[in-house]
């Protein structure tokens, strides 16, 4: 379809916006964080990363706020030392710090690499968006984390990931009004065709469809894509 | 009049119930005795000082030293003076079947059956839905819960609670969640005792892998009955040893 890119619709230009926007910020951050810890020779203790991490975080909160649940920085193995991570996450206007006694465990790596939004872009070195999901680790909310690999220089391992949690509801008050200008059935849908916001009333966030009959689709940032039923296949009352 | 009030609603009554301080040192002794059970932190190894336990949970470094005594006049941490000092998780930290038992023999039979009604609606619920909602990985996920690595009696306390807060994950409902891990907080270690019997763990595996291929069939209602099995094979469990 080489008529797409001058075809999409002005709602699904916002979605597009809204998602790239947060992927470029994590981005960004992920640059300015990594030559920070380039500066720090060897390894890095945990109240340096911290001193580091959370005046970005609050930042970004606070800019971003409401779109953001939280925020923060999470170490691979290496950076504060040997099997161990460490975790700069903050949540809330108040700026909660999250999951801090995991900083004085031995087992901190194997808690984040049973984690997608850690292991995925650890393993792979490519930036990650996870979920929708239920958070149990943080915000106990239903949200999608992105996640971006951080590298420092000279050094093949990476530092670590930063990463932000947007509550799965905060994507439905910002989009839906967007969704349903496009059509009864369009939703905005995971990789894996979970729907995470739909302007459809027989779906819920959540639920699986398959991508394969879904009408048109518009991709939307790294993960994620818009899919508008056309009128055939719309739920008919 | 007399009508207006009858009509009042008797949750709102709630309001006027009396306040209580938390106990924020409190919350910070279940944090760390959580952070013990889930083997996050291990017997033997060094606490973080009270001004770095402090920052790690955002409390005053006085509620950190008065969570700190707590523990240590209960013996589940020991604190030693000098250059190498500071305190320690106690080899005895981990709940122990005695204390377990401790806790169910103060509970009535009319509470334990309670507490097992809510455990079971609030299961079966998520249980219900997750059968329409799961994905190979999820299930591959729940699969890795029907059976601990390690054959210690915690391990399998931990995969009994993992399995359930697996079905919520799936689910996918963050009130169900929250309710779930709130409901596993109150039973509390309660969940140790019917590991210690052989037969029961055996059993126990063969009914989370019947709730797992229920989900795996996407057949809800079937997911439904075999969680509901799960749930009222423990509790029963529970009700045979306290009227022992």
């Amino acid at each position: 379809m080489a008529a797409e890119k001058i075809d999409v619709p002005a709602p699904v230009r916002q979605v597009q916006s809204l998602i790239a926007g947060i992927e470029v910020t994590l981005e960004k951050w992920a640059q300015d964080l990594g030559k920070d810890l380039s500066d720090l020779k060897g390894m890095v203790a945990g109240a340096a990363i911290d001193g580091l991490v959370q005046p970005a975080v609050k930042g970004l909160l606070a800019r971003d706020s409401p779109e953001l649940a939280g925020a923060g920085f999470i170490a691979n193995s290496g950076l504060v030392g040997p099997d161990r991570s460490y975790i700069a996450w903050w949540q809330g206007p108040q700026l909660e710090r999250v999951d801090a006694l995991a900083n004085f465990s031995p087992s901190s790596m194997e808690r984040y690499l049973k984690a997608e939004w850690f292991r995925i872009p650890v393993e792979s070195g490519i930036p990650h968006a996870t979920g929708p999901y239920i958070d149990f680790l943080c915000t106990d909310d239903y949200v999608v984390t992105f996640t971006h690999p951080v590298r420092r220089e000279g050094s093949a391992e990476l530092a670590g990931i930063v990463g932000t949690d947007v509550a799965v509801r905060t994507l439905e008050q910002n989009l839906i009004r967007g969704l349903r200008q496009l059509g009864p059935a369009a939703s905005l849908v995971s990789a894996e065709g979970r729907v995470v916001v739909s302007s459809s009333l027989s779906l819920e966030p959540g639920d699986l469809i398959s991508l394969d009959d879904a009408g048109l689709s518009y991709p939307v940032g790294r993960r994620f894509a818009i899919v508008s039923a056309t009128e055939d296949d719309a739920p008919r009352g | 009049m007399t009508q207006q009030a009858a009509s009042a609603s008797r949750g709102l009554a709630a309001v006027f119930s009396p306040l209580r301080s938390a106990g924020l040192a409190d919350q910070v002794v279940e944090r760390i005795e959580q952070a013990v059970e889930t083997g996050l932190l291990v017997s033997g190894q060094r606490l973080p000082s009270e001004v770095e336990l402090a920052a790690a949970l955002g409390v005053s470094p006085v509620t950190a030293r008065e969570a700190l005594s707590s523990l240590r006049a209960r013996g589940l941490i020991t604190t030693t003076r000098g250059r190498n000092g500071g305190s320690f998780v106690a080899e005895d930290f981990l709940p122990s079947t005695r204390g377990a038992l401790q806790q169910l023999q103060a509970l009535t039979r009319l509470q334990i059956n309670d507490l097992g009604l809510h455990y079971s609606i609030i299961t079966v619920a998520c249980a219900g839905i997750a059968a329409r909602r799961a994905d190979a990985t999820e299930l591959a996920i729940l699969r890795t819960y029907l059976r601990p690595s390690q054959e210690t009696l915690l391990s399998w306390r931990l995969v009994d609670s993992e399995f359930l807060l697996e079905l919520a994950a799936i689910a996918r409902s963050a009130r169900l969640g929250r309710e779930l891990v709130r409901l596993q907080a109150d039973l509390g270690t309660l969940t140790l005792l019917p590991y210690t019997d052989k037969a029961f763990r055996e059993a126990s595996v063969g009914m989370r892998a019947a709730v797992a291929d229920a989900i795996e069939a996407r057949n809800s209602a079937l997911a439904e009955t075999t969680t509901k099995e799960l749930v009222h094979a423990l509790i029963h469990w529970l009700l045979d040893e306290h009227s022992r």
